[in-house]
């Protein structure tokens, strides 16, 4: 039994049955507006495959920015809501807040709908300045009004939920010890779970991340009334935000991975110095990654270029390395593993992780960039520690709750088919973008030009193999929704 | 008479209105006269903002025919040599023109490399001037000796094409019989327009930027035009590099709050300092 029970002291049964519930409704709208984004994404690349050649560009763009945005916000929720479940044993988050922050989601989700779907705001998730106030014609002012009403009412939300948990692990622990310092001076202190430390460490970065996105709104509402603003600041505040919010997502699973796949090894996996040590790092290191997202903007000066490429490479190292080194030798190597859909989730997912680190790691090398940058070699590494890393680890994690609280068994032909199907869907359909990338396909590209014509073959493919890993999605949904659904009844 | 009496009545009006008609031809004719010969020394609309230079940068300046004390020639003949700093005043301005070459000339003797790196072509864009005159303004301030300065005149057509393609504009005030023209220098290379500045003077340190490029130096970047409300970085032109502006204050504020939201989570709300106890 992983979850939190009364016999800790900290809840009772009553208040725990609620925070059960509250955490199998956000599992079960992750499940819910999981294909929902996933045919969304499907479409794309059909579209790219010539399917759609009567439909106009600008519903590709439309999609693209809905899906990014809604993927991303997603498995944020998703990971913040399986963190949330597994600090129960430990902490005291507030019930109050979840419920909050999940109708403030539901009703941000709504107005990007709108916004993109409705009208047309095709921006991406970047919505780089200054491009969401010169629509040209294709979508108008209030869909643009309305996105950043969404982004705001999403930010704000979140925020409270970031503070929320952070609050719950102060209620317990000391700064000092959330952070594992006792560890790094070789000071006897209380055990520390890692769960308690990545979350402290990663909620510490996504307040940073929501406060730059709340700066990059303001200075568009200035924009807006007239003021002139260095479109070089908003691109790094914008990725500032945006690459701190995918990395927290992933620090997320990676601290539930911590916390549940002891338990089907059979090991324990405890905080140790190099763990704490990793994971200090992470705090500072990942504030100064995102500047590899602007290695092409030339007015950006040298020195932070340099950092941007030092910082990424050593950013790999702490979490990457411990963690995935961690996995493989301290807990799954020569263990008695209980090889479930979880658990095989939480690997496939630790091993995407690593896959997709190193390709980050290779496109965050100056030299390389220059011949990858802005083309498929970025969806590519991205979906490959997203599709292929968290999202599996927080199925994973749905699928773990939704066992312990059900008490529904799983059938394990069904699961190797499941498992099977997301593998060779989900990597054959990451091959083609990295293949893309490789043949200086660019991203983006609702329609290819005769330069790069081969793009549209590599999307044909790509799409036989998103129709497998839909499949596989579908299995997945059937047996979890099916023990979600029995366990919120 | 009995016949004649209305034929009288009708004629009457129509010899008025005949007259009628030929004043407001007349009328009509010298407005249309007037606005013909007056259209021309206008061009553009006015804007009290600078022109934006992305639509004009890297575009290919005509190569006009000038007329200057050598005698007539295109202006390639000078930006094949060197790159050129072009602008354009009229002789009889009794507001910015002087001041503002004034200006250019002080920038210039800041900056350096005139004649090695660049040379200056100042045309006047009213028809009205001659080459006299501008080599009497020349005179005036005292650059008529200087080889690097080129004064001289261009028809109106030319000149015309010329500010279209800089995003230069005049217009011409009837009642204070001055032009109303945008204040403009902009740096041609081989043809093509690298940089403008605008403005009533030409800052000395704007001016080293637009040198350092047109000695061939990358300018990665530099400060359009207008206020830019927090910068980055801004760029010294003297030693070609970069400093720290309040732009860069923005982005250490997110890590900043996140501290400050930290500290006050942990040290700062009531119920972690009732609890810190536990471990």
């Amino acid at each position: 039994m992983t979850a939190a029970t009364a016999d800790s002291g900290l809840w009772s049964e009553a208040e725990l049955a609620k925070f059960r519930r509250m955490t199998l409704i956000w599992g079960i709208t992750v499940l819910l507006l999981l294909p929902i984004l996933a045919l969304l994404g499907y479409f794309m690349r059909l579209y790219q495959s010539g399917a759609f050649s009567g439909m106009r560009a600008e519903w590709f763009y439309a999609v693209l920015t809905l899906h990014s945005l809604g993927m991303v916000g997603t498995w944020f929720v998703g990971s913040m809501a399986g963190v949330s479940y597994l600090l129960l044993k430990y902490t005291r988050p507030n019930l109050a807040v979840s419920k909050f922050v999940y109708v403030g989601t539901l009703l941000g989700v709504v107005l990007l709908i709108a916004c993109t779907l409705g009208g047309l705001f095709g921006t991406g998730w970047y919505f780089l300045y200054p491009l969401p106030l010169f629509a040209q014609g294709v979508w108008a002012p209030w869909a643009t009004f309305t996105f950043f009403a969404a982004l705001t009412i999403l930010g704000v939300c979140w925020t409270i939920w970031t503070l929320d948990l952070l609050r719950a692990v102060a209620q317990r622990y000391s700064l000092g010890a959330a952070l594992g310092w006792n560890y790094l001076v070789g000071k006897p202190g209380p055990e520390l779970p890692p769960l308690v430390l990545i979350t402290t460490v990663s909620l510490i970065v996504s307040l940073s991340g929501f406060v730059a996105a709340v700066i990059v709104i303001a200075l568009f509402a200035a924009r807006a009334l007239g003021v002139n603003v260095d479109p070089l600041l908003m691109k790094n505040l914008t990725f500032f935000f945006g690459h701190d919010l995918v990395n927290i997502t992933m620090y997320l699973g990676i601290a539930m991975v911590y916390e549940l796949l002891p338990s089907y090894a059979g090991r324990p996996w405890r905080t140790n110095r190099t763990v704490a040590i990793a994971w200090g790092a992470v705090l500072f290191l990942v504030m100064f990654a995102f500047f590899h997202h602007l290695y092409m903007d030339f007015a950006q000066p040298t020195w932070i270029q340099k950092l941007g490429q030092i910082c990424s490479y050593l950013l790999a190292m702490p979490a990457g390395v411990v963690s995935i080194f961690g996995t493989l030798a301290a807990l799954v190597f020569a263990a008695r593993m209980k090889w479930t859909l979880s658990s095989t989730f939480f690997f496939l997912g630790i091993l995407g992780w690593g896959i997709g680190g190193i390709a980050a790691v290779i496109d965050s090398t100056v030299e390389v960039n220059f011949h990858f940058h802005n083309t498929l070699w970025v969806p590519a590494h991205f979906h490959t520690y997203y599709l292929m890393g968290v999202v599996l680890i927080i199925l994973g994690f749905i699928d773990h709750a939704g066992k312990e609280l059900s008490g529904l068994e799983e059938k394990p032909a069904l699961s190797k088919l499941t498992a099977a199907l997301l593998l060779i869907g989900g990597y054959g359909f990451l091959f083609m973008f990295y293949w893309g990338g490789v043949n200086s396909v660019p991203r983006r590209y609702a329609i290819y030009p005769q330069e790069v014509i081969q793009g549209t073959l590599y999307a044909r493919i790509a799409v036989g193999f998103i129709t497998l890993l839909l499949l596989g999605i579908l299995l997945y949904l059937w047996e979890t929704g099916r023990r979600c659904l029995k366990a919120l009844a | 008479m009995h016949k004649t009496g209305p034929q009288s009545r009708h004629r009457l009006p129509f010899r008025w209105s005949f007259r009628a008609a030929c004043v407001a031809f007349f009328a009509f004719s010298v407005f249309i006269f007037v606005r013909v010969a007056f259209a021309q020394d206008s061009f553009g609309q006015p804007s009290q903002e600078p022109p934006n230079e992305e639509r004009f940068v890297y575009k290919l300046t005509p190569d006009v025919p000038i007329t200057t004390s050598s005698g007539v020639q295109n202006l390639s003949a000078i930006w094949h040599e060197k790159p050129v700093l072009l602008t354009m005043i009229f002789s009889r301005c009794a507001r910015v023109c002087s001041p503002f070459l004034r200006s250019l000339n002080s920038a210039v003797s800041d900056a350096g490399g005139l004649g090695t790196d660049y040379r200056i072509v100042v045309l006047s864009f009213d028809p009205k001037d001659t080459l006299a005159d501008m080599q009497r303004l020349a005179s005036e301030l005292g650059l008529n000796a200087d080889p690097d300065w080129t004064f001289g005149v261009a028809s109106p057509s030319d000149i015309r094409s010329l500010a279209a393609a800089t995003g230069f504009w005049f217009q011409w005030d009837s009642s204070t019989q001055q032009f109303d023209h945008a204040s403009l220098v902009v740096a041609i290379d081989r043809g093509q327009l690298v940089r403008m500045l605008a403005g009533p003077s030409v800052p000395a340190a704007s001016l080293r930027e637009v040198v350092q490029e047109l000695r061939g130096k990358f300018v990665a970047s530099y400060a359009l035009a207008g206020k830019v409300a927090f910068r980055c970085f801004e760029y010294d032109p003297t030693s070609g590099r970069y400093s720290l502006d309040w732009g860069l204050a923005l982005m250490l504020l997110p890590g900043t709050c996140a501290i400050l939201a930290t500290a006050w989570v942990f040290f700062l709300l009531p119920a972690s300092r009732k609890k810190r106890n536990l471990i």
